[in-house]
């Protein structure tokens, strides 16, 4: 197997990033790099990664810590809003879905022609066999059914998401 | 990513409760560490995107997510990797959703026009690692780039990028080998002979 690390590689990094390589370096260093795969690369690959790590460095303008500081609190603060904002949302479709309901009720207790509608359509399926519908259409019931399940489903992804 | 927060926004958040958005890390000590840090990981997102752009929009985002992940560490070296994981998974998300161009399309464009200073011989060296690194996978850019810019331990780097400690080692060795042939090893041969 190919070694993979060389005893000699801390001294040769040391010495470039320390500006000695490669002419201020130990001469019996200079001679073992020579031959060796690992510390030729690490000469090769350090001191270029260290001088390019100093340019960037003394180059680049970065926001002042102050700023990003307050940003970030008032992102904080928003996401928090956010958070505390989707409980009431959820309560909110509760009751609109509970109003609805009870709107529906008062309706069909109310409402004569729906009562009708309703005898009507009990006497329609007074002989509806619902067991030999099912294996007739189990294909078609077990795919509405699927259906039934993934939307909600989907719909809840979705707003996981978000 | 920050949006423009208006005026309506900021009234309407500081009449929130001062403690919605608070983070275990005060101003203070986040401040200092942030001004010791920033541009080494500015530095490490601009290497390892090739874009100056992403490298700042991202190093904003890593420090919110820093901040917001709101964990204890037990050292600055290990506050110091938690940054580096979150700065390197940003990366990482964002080269998965096609933000980034590709690497080879940016050398020469982006990176290369940060000035390499009045050193001899500097603005050819920066340009020569920006065009080989542009043709390194991103894991062996960062890997790179944490070792011999960051001076980080095989230990730390592992943690950053999520890789297994034992492998390491030789995923470094491939990584520096084939850099190292991009950049022309026989030129340190020489010179060391």
């Amino acid at each position: 197997m190919q070694p993979v690390e060389c005893e000699f590689e801390a001294e040769v990094l040391s010495a470039v990033l320390q500006s000695r390589w490669p002419e201020r370096a130990d001469p019996a260093l200079q001679a073992h790099v020579a031959d060796c795969t690992i510390c030729s690369d690490v000469a090769a690959v350090a001191g270029v990664i260290e001088d390019a790590r100093e340019e960037m460095r003394a180059e680049v303008v970065v926001p002042d810590s102050g700023r990003v500081w307050w940003l970030a609190r008032v992102r904080a603060r928003q996401e928090a809003a956010k958070t505390a904002a989707r409980p009431i949302t959820a309560t909110q479709m509760i009751a609109g879905a509970c109003a609805v309901g009870l709107l529906g009720a008062c309706f069909g207790a109310t409402s004569a022609w729906f009562q009708d509608a309703l005898r009507w359509m009990g006497s329609a399926f007074a002989g509806f066999d619902l067991a030999g519908e099912l294996m007739a259409h189990g294909t078609i019931v077990l795919g509405m059914a699927g259906v039934l399940l993934l939307v909600p489903f989907a719909a809840w992804l979705a707003m996981r998401r978000e | 990513m920050f949006r423009e927060v208006t005026f309506t926004d900021v009234n309407r958040l500081a009449s929130m409760d001062e403690t919605c958005g608070a983070f275990v890390m005060d101003e203070d000590t986040f401040r200092a560490f942030y001004d010791r840090t920033a541009r080494g990981v500015w530095a490490y997102l601009a290497r390892i995107t090739g874009d100056r752009q992403m490298a700042d929009d991202l190093l904003q985002e890593a420090f919110y997510r820093f901040l917001r992940a709101d964990a204890t560490h037990d050292s600055e070296a290990h506050r110091r990797n938690s940054l580096y994981r979150i700065a390197t998974n940003l990366a990482r998300d964002a080269r998965r959703r096609n933000l980034l161009r590709p690497a080879a399309n940016v050398a020469g464009h982006d990176i290369e026009t940060i000035s390499a200073g009045d050193r001899p011989g500097a603005p050819e060296r920066s340009a020569d690692l920006t065009r080989a690194m542009s043709r390194l996978k991103p894991k062996e850019r960062a890997m790179l780039w944490l070792a011999y810019a960051e001076g980080a331990t095989h230990q730390e780097i592992a943690d950053v990028l999520g890789v297994r400690a034992s492998s390491l080692k030789a995923m470094l060795f491939r990584a520096r080998h084939k850099l190292a042939g991009l950049l022309g090893r026989q030129e340190v041969k020489n010179a060391a002979r």
